[in-house]
């Protein structure tokens, strides 16, 4: 049996060398103190954003329950790391649900083996300052609660395909956004500038954004997309993308159509981009909340991700789920009748 | 002095009526027109294109013809076509036969209508905008048409690492011609509505040239030795979108296929 | 079953992120957790496919039939960032996998674990050319 746990030592081992050397991590509170390093221009004049990236992480959203500052110290942060990287790559224990899954070390998928950008925060959200989300509004309770009763209305996760999240059905993942978040894997992307445009490609769904950046009008209100329609201008030498006209359905940790999604890209050094996004949306929230993650330099290319197409497995779910309909239909039915 | 101001207006008019003459292309073929320079010297292919013909229909030349669906009567019926193909695709006499069976259950088999990635060349020509984004190392093409991206790789070029709905191209300048060399094609997409298929051999060369400010000549040579005798080559013209801020909207379509491809899979099964 | 593993990952997720669970939660409903297996077979096709790949595996049968069964694997995204390629995996590789079999009765299993017929786990320990971690810039 191959030992899953000493592989996850060896690499573990690979990243406190690789983080300690590095002398710590990319914070907003040390970019400033960071040495002066200057961005190349792309042709046209353009900060250079252009490559392959990576925005993995291990750091949660919200600040964990009994953690009471804003940065762990490069040792405590190594430990936190090492910790899920051995739990990801534990044996899983036969017979439990998570080993009801193909292993991701074997596939290279594992955080572990994901290119990582140094990161000592403890949460990613920034503002407010305890890490957390901020209340909900009287209208995004009573959204919350809506919503929720609408999916116990649909019935179980497998009684239709639209019961199932955007993500497993390939339209919409954490990947994509807006705000572009890392998943378990192949959180990868593609930057790609060119006069009057920012190109992000997202590894998953292979999804596109293009962002105009010539000053151009927001789309009108009546068009609404799941990515919504977003907008870019350089403040010196950071992207901000502007992002409105989002739909109900993409409620982003709840949001609403109303949302309107700050990004900010700079690239603080040659392997480093710094992520920082700002959450605007009085219908949920009592006030805008921000996060940050650094995104680290990776290797392309970035293989078709072309998951609707090749989604057997939600076939087969609903197969399988239809196959123990019948199965317990026939069952039932074989009973002597009371 | 005024009249000779009016000859030299006349005269520089005529010139410049020439030269709008030279840059529209003749008969499909492009004049010597000399598109912009991007910053690294190239053909400037940047901006949002989109072809005007019948073919998304049926590639070949072909008659109007009723829909495949009662209900949509003549807003669904199949408008005539030249069609963009040099002559009739060399199909293979087995291939033939394929094709037929393909229009013949085309409401079951056509990869367009369950939100599939459309594959080269169709989703040039599908009746939608597309984007092209160049810089030297990639030129970044995005349809509309299920958010079909193609990376078109203008250096380091290297094999398919595995096939794919929209091949792996690489690309090169010749002169004022892009050239584009597809392969490692899953045998998945189709070339239009009528059935026109390909086999994972499939081998597409395109030619993209610009002709005018708004106006590219496409050219591409189609080569499968599984399907067709010999191979084939199809060309059209594409258009510049010029509305002020033309743009790409979203057209995530899996929403408006899942009943048809799950529906029956459903506890109450869909209509 | 949801709460169970619910349960299980909350505990995981003391100090940090626990990777997302929605994935999981569609494997143990596509596959049954009841039906563990070990196959052997040779490989016919690898699809190297999103958002999984499919193993095509003959699966030689007691009596010497020959069973064809799909088994499902990861992305091969990452793995092509390794320089892994559809050529990597000859056809008539021996495999034995270890996994569960799908809910519906077909010849369909997740692959929790593809090891060689000598014992080594497929695509670690030099089994694809970079292995884990060569792609760290």
């Amino acid at each position: 049996m191959f030992n899953r746990l000493l592989l996850s030592t060896v690499l573990g081992g690979v990243l406190v060398a690789a983080f300690v050397a590095a002398g710590g991590g990319v914070s907003q509170a040390q970019t400033s103190q960071a040495k002066k390093w200057t961005v190349p221009r792309t042709p046209d004049g353009q900060p250079d954003l252009q490559g392959f990236w990576n925005n993995t992480t291990y750091t949660p959203l919200q600040r964990p329950t009994g953690v009471n500052k804003e940065f762990y110290t490069a040792e405590e942060a190594v430990e936190m790391i090492n910790k899920a990287a051995a739990a990801e790559a534990e044996q899983t224990v036969p017979g439990t649900v998570e080993d009801v899954h193909y292993d991701f070390t074997q596939f290279g998928l594992d955080r572990s083996q994901a290119p990582l950008a140094q990161n000592l925060r403890t949460s990613l959200i920034v503002d407010p300052a305890d890490g957390k989300l901020p209340p909900l509004t009287d209208e995004g309770r009573r959204r919350q609660t809506a919503r929720a009763e609408a999916r116990k209305r649909a019935g179980g996760p497998t009684d239709a395909v639209q019961n199932q999240s955007l993500s497993v059905r390939c339209i919409l993942m954490d990947r994509n956004g807006p705000p572009m978040l890392a998943g378990a894997y192949n959180n990868n992307y593609q930057i790609v500038q060119a006069p009057g445009y920012v190109m992000i490609l997202v590894e998953m769904l292979h999804g596109p954004r293009i962002i105009p950046i010539d000053g151009r009008a927001q789309l009108p209100p009546a068009i609404r997309q799941l990515e919504g329609s977003s907008r870019g201008r350089w403040e010196g030498d950071t992207l901000v993308v502007e992002t409105t006209n989002f739909t109900d359905a993409t409620g982003f940790q709840g949001s609403s159509e109303n949302m309107r999604l700050t990004e900010r890209f700079t690239r603080v050094d040659a392997d480093t981009i710094l992520y920082r996004f700002t959450v605007d949306d009085p219908s949920t929230w009592t006030r805008p909340w921000s996060a940050e993650v650094p995104w680290r330099k990776a290797v392309g290319p970035l293989f078709e991700h072309a998951c609707h197409e090749g989604n057997y497995g939600l076939y087969n779910t609903l197969a399988g789920a239809r196959a123990q309909d019948k199965r317990e239909a026939e069952a039932s039915a074989s009973k002597p009748s009371k | 002095m005024r009249h000779c101001l009016t000859r030299a207006l006349l005269a520089s008019a005529g010139v410049a009526a020439v030269l709008s003459l030279a840059a529209v292309p003749a008969g499909g073929q492009a004049r010597s027109y000399r598109a912009p320079r991007t910053t690294d010297g190239k053909p400037n292919l940047n901006g949002i294109w989109q072809a005007l013909t019948e073919a998304h229909w049926d590639i070949e030349a072909h008659s109007a013809a009723p829909g495949a669906v009662l209900e949509l009567g003549a807003s669904n019926a199949i408008p005539g076509g030249l069609g963009i193909v040099e002559g009739q695709i060399p199909y293979t006499p087995q291939a033939l036969a394929q094709k037929k069976e393909n229009f013949a259950n085309r409401l079951k088999l056509d990869p367009e209508i369950r939100c599939y990635l459309p594959g080269v060349p169709r989703a040039v020509y599908m009746p939608y905008p597309f984007q092209v984004i160049q810089t030297p190392t990639h030129i970044m093409v995005v349809h509309t048409f299920a958010r079909a991206v193609r990376t078109i790789y203008m250096s380091d070029h290297k094999e398919a690492p595995a096939d794919s709905w929209m091949g792996w191209s690489n690309g090169r300048w010749d002169g004022e011609t892009l050239v584009v060399d597809s392969t490692g094609f899953l045998d998945s997409t189709w070339f239009d509505r009528a059935g026109n298929f390909h086999s994972d051999a499939l081998h597409v060369v395109e030619r993209f040239t610009a002709t005018s400010p708004d106006h590219l000549a496409y050219e591409a040579t189609i080569e499968d030795p599984k399907v067709f005798t010999r191979p084939w080559k199809i060309s059209l013209p594409l258009y510049r979108r010029t509305e002020r801020n033309a743009q790409l909207l979203e057209f995530n379509c899996i929403p408006f296929a899942e009943d048809l491809i799950y529906g029956h899979l459903r506890k109450e099964p869909a209509r | 079953m949801r709460t169970t593993f619910a349960a299980a990952i909350a505990g995981a997720a003391i100090l940090f992120a626990a990777a997302p669970t929605r994935a999981h939660h569609a494997f143990s409903a596509e596959f049954d957790i009841s039906k563990p297996l070990k196959l052997q077979g040779t490989l016919r096709k690898w699809e190297m496919i999103n958002p999984h790949s499919w193993f095509h595996v003959d699966v030689k049968m007691p009596d010497g039939t020959v069973v064809p069964w799909l088994i499902e694997g990861g992305s091969p995204n990452q793995l092509i960032r390794l320089g892994v390629t559809k050529n990597t995996l000859a056809v008539g590789t021996e495999f034995i996998i270890e996994g569960y079999q799908a809910r519906d009765g077909t010849n369909k299993a997740v692959g929790r674990n593809f090891q060689f017929a000598d014992g080594r786990t497929l695509f670690l320990g030099g089994s694809a050319p970079g292995a884990a971690g060569a792609d760290k810039p």
